[in-house]
């Protein structure tokens, strides 16, 4: 409560003291504003940039307008990079990603060396900052990162509202955003020319990929959607429909829950009353399990397939036994099926694992691989750039092609993107779950869909 | 001498003002960008726990749902300006008044609803909101996020000399919208108006023997705190260059506003501006206190605020003035026995 006294009183010697006061602020508040003692160093946002590049051959990524500051982050031997990630909250369970991520960059500092870049060894320096996946704090986070970190370049950083919040940001000041965490079609827009995403599978191909497993064993299936009510589930919803289109699958229902919510009950009931052949599920996270209980619960047997975001060991787990069988994509091996434990490359991540991060990191934990698979993809990129320059890496970035035996990247996985064709991802396996074992295997042959993303997404969900 | 009193106490308050103005003006003087937008956003939550204190400090009422007040004025600005092109400013009324309108129509059921359950009506608000957000605003990348960056405000060449940064820039713009709004909630509260609503608070009864009109002091207590947070929406968009409303942030930044009320001290016009410095900056450097353990961060900030609770029950400008109160008297009764003695 203030104190009505002081109105009284002020309004009494209001004829005298008030001016002065008026005056002496407004001396204080012009030797406060006028007085520029800030380092113009930190006036990092500039309005207007000049050319800065070296590369005179890069087709793809125009330097033009980019500030000239492109080795910007590299200090010595040191190449400094940032991430953004969920580490508390309600998605925490995603900075198990930064546990592979540190211990490969470790392993490549301590053991290897660090990575050769056109004859010079340098060490890589992560800096991490927790998110808790609100976009508000990845463009914060980001802010810090550049302009206080100093960091050459983002990595890994994950989310797609989070990625979006930032690229206009990053694009026009031209930081490479490598390897975005997240599946999204939108990072094929060329817009964007500094945001590449990472080995996940596009959300649209993991599309093509049912739609192909169905053909072959239930070619006349009838379909049931269950997707967010965003753009992560159109992904799903519009590449299916477009895909059947001609065929003798048909889509009986579709339904959407709020991405903010994880319930799906009343969703999967009225999904579960068409008695539908097959079950997309195009969520994400918590929803996926939830969904996968609901269609047990509802005593419907269709063929389910699930979004490749849902892999984890965790959710699966949550799932159990509604998950048996479920099918879905992986980029990588899994590294809790044994078939894969005698392949050097998983022996290698297991044992760095187990030497380098402490023992409540499960290695058998997809999301920990993918983590150190990025990694090793980032220090591959480093490697082959011709140049230690943000826009030389990030050319090197755009026309990466016979990327193989990265991390734990599947026999034979041979991944490519071009000018044309943005997408890293195009070659994965289709995988099932089973319950009693607790990890997915591969079903049939890896799907080659490379250069194919593009042409089988709807296009404004690319330049949305 | 009780006049002498009042002058030396409105000259130190007087004194007091002018070295805080002075502050605000200085910060982003010397700060980078980071720290400049992190004062910017404790501006922002000021403003929107000013509006909070109004309905829940002064008037009593309790909201959990002014996320969605505050949301509706960053979506506001944010459409105005990237599908239509208006400058920030143009699009500041605008917020105002939707904020306003929405918080006088939830006003209503608070005519009958009291404590717990309006505090579950406004919860219920908070929902809404996002869901509302998600299933209308289609914007980047066909999500609910509406990107701002490419429409961000240039600072004009007469400021060049001090906001020659465009977080620089930013950075005043909401101080001085905070300013007027502070100027205005000090006016407010202590007319009749703020008399009216704290007799509302404290008996209603009694209050309309008084002749206050009970639903048009309450709704217009919702109205104008709606208002509050609208504006805190606009200028939160205009920091952050987005507007996003995710069912996480909206129901986190009700509680926070509620948090940064009571921290700074319900019912005191100063303390809403306090407890937004002090909750923003707290979060922020309880952050990476703990080097490899971000999910400690958010238990040290709650350590830290069940703390301030417990020394200071009635918030950091409720204790403040217990402190100079107890001092004073100290100081009276000195002065009182060395009159004694002479």
């Amino acid at each position: 409560m203030h104190d009505p006294r002081d109105a009284s009183t002020g309004s009494r010697l209001k004829g005298l003291l008030r001016p002065l006061a008026v005056v002496v602020a407004a001396g204080l508040v012009a030797a406060a504003c006028g007085g520029s003692s800030r380092d113009s160093a930190d006036k990092t946002t500039k309005t207007t940039a000049s050319g800065g590049s070296t590369d005179t051959a890069a087709p793809i990524i125009d330097a033009a307008n980019c500030p000239p500051n492109v080795t910007t982050g590299v200090d010595g031997d040191t190449i400094k990079l940032g991430t953004s990630l969920p580490q508390s909250g309600l998605y925490s369970a995603f900075s198990e990603i930064l546990r592979g991520e540190e211990a490969y960059f470790k392993y490549l500092n301590e053991e290897l060396g660090g990575v050769d870049v056109a004859g010079t060894k340098y060490k890589i320096e992560l800096v991490n900052k927790d998110d808790e996946y609100l976009a508000d704090k990845t463009v914060a986070n980001v802010n810090s990162l550049i302009n206080d970190d100093k960091v050459f370049a983002l990595f890994d950083v994950v989310g797609t509202k989070n990625n979006l919040a930032i690229r206009d940001m990053v694009n026009e000041q031209c930081i490479p955003n490598l390897f975005a965490g997240t599946g999204s079609p939108a990072w094929g827009n060329a817009d964007y020319p500094f945001l590449i995403g990472s080995e996940l599978v596009p959300y649209p191909l993991e599309m093509k990929a049912f739609f192909d497993y169905l053909q072959e064993n239930k070619p006349e299936a009838t379909v049931a959607i269950l997707s967010a009510s965003d753009d992560f589930g159109r992904s799903y919803v519009d590449t299916f429909k477009s895909l059947v289109e001609g065929s003798k699958i048909t889509v009986v229902k579709e339904e959407t829950y709020n991405p903010e919510q994880f319930d799906t009950k009343s969703q999967i009931t009225s999904l579960a009353a068409t008695k539908a052949d097959a079950l997309i599920i195009g969520a994400t996270l918590l929803a996926c399990p939830d969904a996968m209980k609901n269609v047990d619960a509802a005593g419907w047997k269709p063929i389910i397939y699930m979004s490749g975001t849902c892999t984890s060991k965790s959710l699966m787990s949550m799932a159990a036994p509604a998950g048996d069988g479920v099918l879905s994509v992986g980029p990588l091996m899994d590294p809790a099926n044994p078939m894969y434990a005698d392949e050097p490359a998983m022996k290698l991540y297991k044992e760095k694992i187990a030497q380098y991060e402490p023992p409540e990191v499960d290695p058998t934990n997809g999301i920990v691989s993918y983590g150190w698979t990025t990694a090793a993809l980032m220090a591959e990129v480093l490697h082959r750039s011709p140049a230690l320059d943000r826009v030389s890496v990030m050319e090197t970035a755009r026309t990466l092609s016979g990327v193989k035996d990265i991390g734990t990247m599947l026999a034979g996985q041979v991944l490519d993107v071009s000018a044309d064709d943005w997408f890293l991802g195009e070659m994965f396996n289709l995988v099932q779950y089973a319950t009693a074992d607790g990890y997915f295997s591969a079903v049939g042959s890896m799907h080659d869909e490379s250069g194919k993303t593009e042409s089988m997404t709807p296009p404004d969900l690319i330049n949305g | 001498m009780p006049t002498d009193g009042a002058r030396r106490a409105l000259v130190i308050k007087a004194a007091v003002a002018a070295a805080a103005v002075a502050v605000l003006c200085w910060i982003p003087q010397q700060y980078g960008l980071t720290q400049t937008n992190l004062y910017a956003e404790a501006l922002v939550l000021s403003v929107a726990a000013m509006g909070l204190n109004l309905l829940t400090g002064y008037n009593g009422q309790v909201s959990i749902g002014h996320g969605a007040f505050f949301g509706i004025g960053a979506y506001t600005s944010g459409i105005l300006m990237l599908d239509h092109g208006w400058p920030f400013l143009a699009t500041l009324p605008v917020a105002a008044v939707l904020a306003a309108a929405v918080g006088a129509a939830v006003g209503f059921p608070a005519l009958r609803v009291k404590g717990l359950y309006l505090a579950l009506i406004t919860l219920g608000l908070a929902t809404l909101f996002p869901a509302l957000v998600s299933k209308f605003v289609k914007s980047t990348g066909g999500t609910s996020l509406v990107q701002l960056y490419k429409v961000r405000p240039k600072p004009p060449t007469w400021a060049s000399s001090f906001a020659g940064a465009e977080d620089q820039w930013r950075y005043y713009i909401t101080l001085v919208v905070a300013g007027a709004l502070f100027v205005l909630m000090l006016n407010l509260v202590r007319g009749r108006f703020g008399r009216a609503i704290v007799a509302v608070r404290e008996h209603e009864a009694a209050a309309e023997t008084l002749g206050i009109n009970l639903a048009r002091v309450k709704i217009s207590a919702f109205a104008i705190s709606a208002m509050y947070a609208g504006v805190a929406g606009s200028l939160a968009a205009l920091v952050r260059l987005q507007a996003n409303a995710g069912q996480i942030e909206v129901f986190q930044q009700s509680i926070i506003f509620l948090v940064a009320v009571v921290i700074g001290g319900t019912a005191t016009t100063l303390g809403p501006v306090v407890g937004g410095f002090v909750v923003v900056l707290l979060q922020d450097r309880t952050t990476e206190l703990i080097k490899d353990k971000p999910t400690l961060s958010p238990a040290l900030f709650g350590i830290a605020l069940i703390l301030l609770m417990y020394v200071l029950p009635d918030g950091l400008v409720g204790g403040f003035g217990r402190m100079v109160t107890r001092i004073r008297r100290r100081m009276f009764a000195g002065s009182a026995s060395d009159s004694d003695t002479t």
